[in-house]
């Protein structure tokens, strides 16, 4: 058996080591790489940004604990705008699975800003339906959620003064991690109530957002952890995301190295065998 | 610190740990870990399922507000039960027609709007601009999604995979070229998503890498290190045992 042969039968516990090594270290010794921020999430902090204080920002918090790395610090990154603003948070979940971490991220940065409960901010929790319950808070976001999280009835919280349904809130933003997220939220919430909707999502789902993205149905996107990263450097508190880059570049340049010696081996393997038979 | 944070953060290292033992190989760590991960996940939505729906959406309103036309959607969502007794079961399709009915008059005109009106609105660019001075011109800049060139880009794409998925007749001559430029964006749209799902999946390990060493400070009691000790032990135990079961 020649190298090339050894080198494409190595036993696969052996890249899970290089791989697991290569996030470990610059982890635990962080170099700072630059990061660049992108069009898409810069339209996402633009649009907080512009908003004056004492808005409506929605935040649906579309995901579970198995997408927590990616999306709890995107949650983090835009509450913690959407508070230094003074902005008026609402927080939901379309999925059941996460609402009590969506609670748990919430009650925390609203405690770290110094916000109260029913008055900067509400969690309304998770409700059934998806996308009858968008169409019905559109209608009537009482309908919708006559309680919140912690069942305070949400007709007599400040926060929701002013509020009857979805066509008063200025901003939403769904932090999806499939379906029901952002796609749910532009189908039957911005395309019928005329909201402006922003997203934040997984990689994995990524690419198949960045269509509505382009055509305008969502006004920006920050895309797995580089995009929570790109916005803890726009809101210049670095977080999670940030420390997790260094750890990400490493990672992604062992991967373009082995693919790039998987080919070597395999093109030499195949020049050999085509001298011993050159039939 | 509260102990409900330190017992939290040495079940949180521990099942991490456990999971990352298949990388190894299968064993019972990982199985006890996933089935866990199962039962938890099902516990927790049965929970939050019967908290929300039966008690806040339905008994509340029902008994304490008197709400009683709730008995409608309750007694429709009851039908979906008669599935269990075979006498009753045509019951059931009236549950299944009423959501079948309602889910496709609410999402089949706003999926048309949404994903195909829209998208094609977005496709049929001007592949020529207007200049300020009055006169056509055509914008080369590959980095702006607006520029002329991007939105022939997205023309020949379009065109090219559709004509990859045109199969009623034979892929020849000119059609044999725009099928394989097809394939060519294709491939271009299947190394993103790939791209893309690399780097997510690094940002989960990344995730999880990040608490074990946050777990390893001694406010946590060194959590990620005792039981990074006590799982490596336990699959030699494993292994070895395993080794004597087989040779007997």
């Amino acid at each position: 058996m020649t190298f090339a042969e050894r080198m494409l039968h190595i036993d696969r516990r052996i890249i899970f080591l290089v791989i697991g090594v290569c996030t470990l270290v610059p982890l635990l010794y962080p170099v700072g790489l630059a990061i660049k921020v992108s069009p898409e999430v810069r339209s996402v902090h633009d649009h907080i940004e512009s908003l004056p204080e004492g808005s409506v920002f929605l935040l649906s918090l579309d995901f579970d604990p198995a997408s927590k790395p990616e999306l709890y610090p995107q949650a983090v990154a835009l509450l913690r705008h959407a508070f230094q603003k003074n902005l008026r948070v609402i927080g939901m979940t379309l999925w059941v699975t996460g609402a009590g971490m969506a609670d748990q991220v919430i009650t925390q940065m609203a405690r770290d800003l110094g916000k109260e409960n029913g008055k900067d901010y509400v969690f309304l929790g998770w409700s059934p339906g998806v996308g009858s319950l968008i169409i019905t808070m559109g209608q009537d976001l009482y309908k919708a959620f006559p309680s919140d999280y912690y069942n305070q009835p949400t007709k007599e919280l400040a926060v929701l003064k002013g509020v009857q349904n979805l066509r008063d809130v200025n901003y939403v933003v769904s932090l999806a991690a499939g379906t029901a997220g952002i796609e749910t939220w532009y189908v039957f919430g911005k395309d019928k109530y005329k909201f402006e909707l922003g997203g934040g999502c997984t990689g994995v789902i990524a690419p198949g957002l960045y269509p509505l993205l382009r055509s305008g149905q969502i006004n920006g996107l920050i895309g797995g952890l580089r995009g929570a990263a790109e916005y803890e450097v726009l809101i210049g508190k670095k977080g999670r995301a940030v420390a997790g880059m260094d750890a990400q570049s490493a990672t992604h340049f062992a991967i373009i190295v082995l693919v790039i010696l998987c080919n070597v081996f395999y093109l030499s393997i195949r020049a050999s065998r085509g001298k011993a038979d050159p039939r | 610190m509260p102990f409900e944070m330190l017992l939290g953060a040495w079940v949180a290292a521990g099942l991490t740990l456990f999971i990352f033992t298949f990388l190894y190989k299968d064993n019972p760590l990982f199985k006890l870990a996933e089935h866990l991960y199962v039962g938890i996940s099902v516990g927790y939505t049965i929970v939050k399922v019967y908290d929300t729906v039966i008690i806040r959406l339905l008994y509340e309103p029902m008994v304490k507000q008197g709400d009683w036309s709730l008995l409608v959607p309750l007694g429709i969502g009851m039908l979906m039960l008669a599935r269990y007794f075979p006498k009753i079961t045509w019951l059931s399709r009236i549950a299944f027609a009423f959501i079948v009915g309602v889910g496709s008059g609410l999402a089949i005109p706003r999926i048309i709007s949404s994903y195909i009106l829209k998208q094609v609105e977005d496709t049929v660019r001007p592949l020529v601009s207007l200049a300020a001075e009055g006169g056509p011109t055509f914008t080369y800049n590959l980095l702006d999604p607006a520029s002329n060139l991007n939105a022939l880009v997205l023309l020949i794409g379009v065109v090219s995979v559709l004509f990859y998925f045109f199969f009623s007749i034979e892929h020849k001559g000119p059609v044999r070229v725009a099928a394989h430029t097809g394939i060519l964006f294709l491939m271009i749209s299947f190394g993103a998503a790939f791209g893309y799902t690399v780097m997510a999946r690094m940002s989960l390990l990344i995730g999880r890498l990040t608490d074990l060493i946050e777990f390893a400070d001694p406010q946590y009691g060194r959590a990620s290190l005792w039981l990074l000790l006590a799982t490596v032990a336990t699959l030699i135990v494993w292994s070895v045992r395993r080794g004597e079961q087989k040779e007997g």
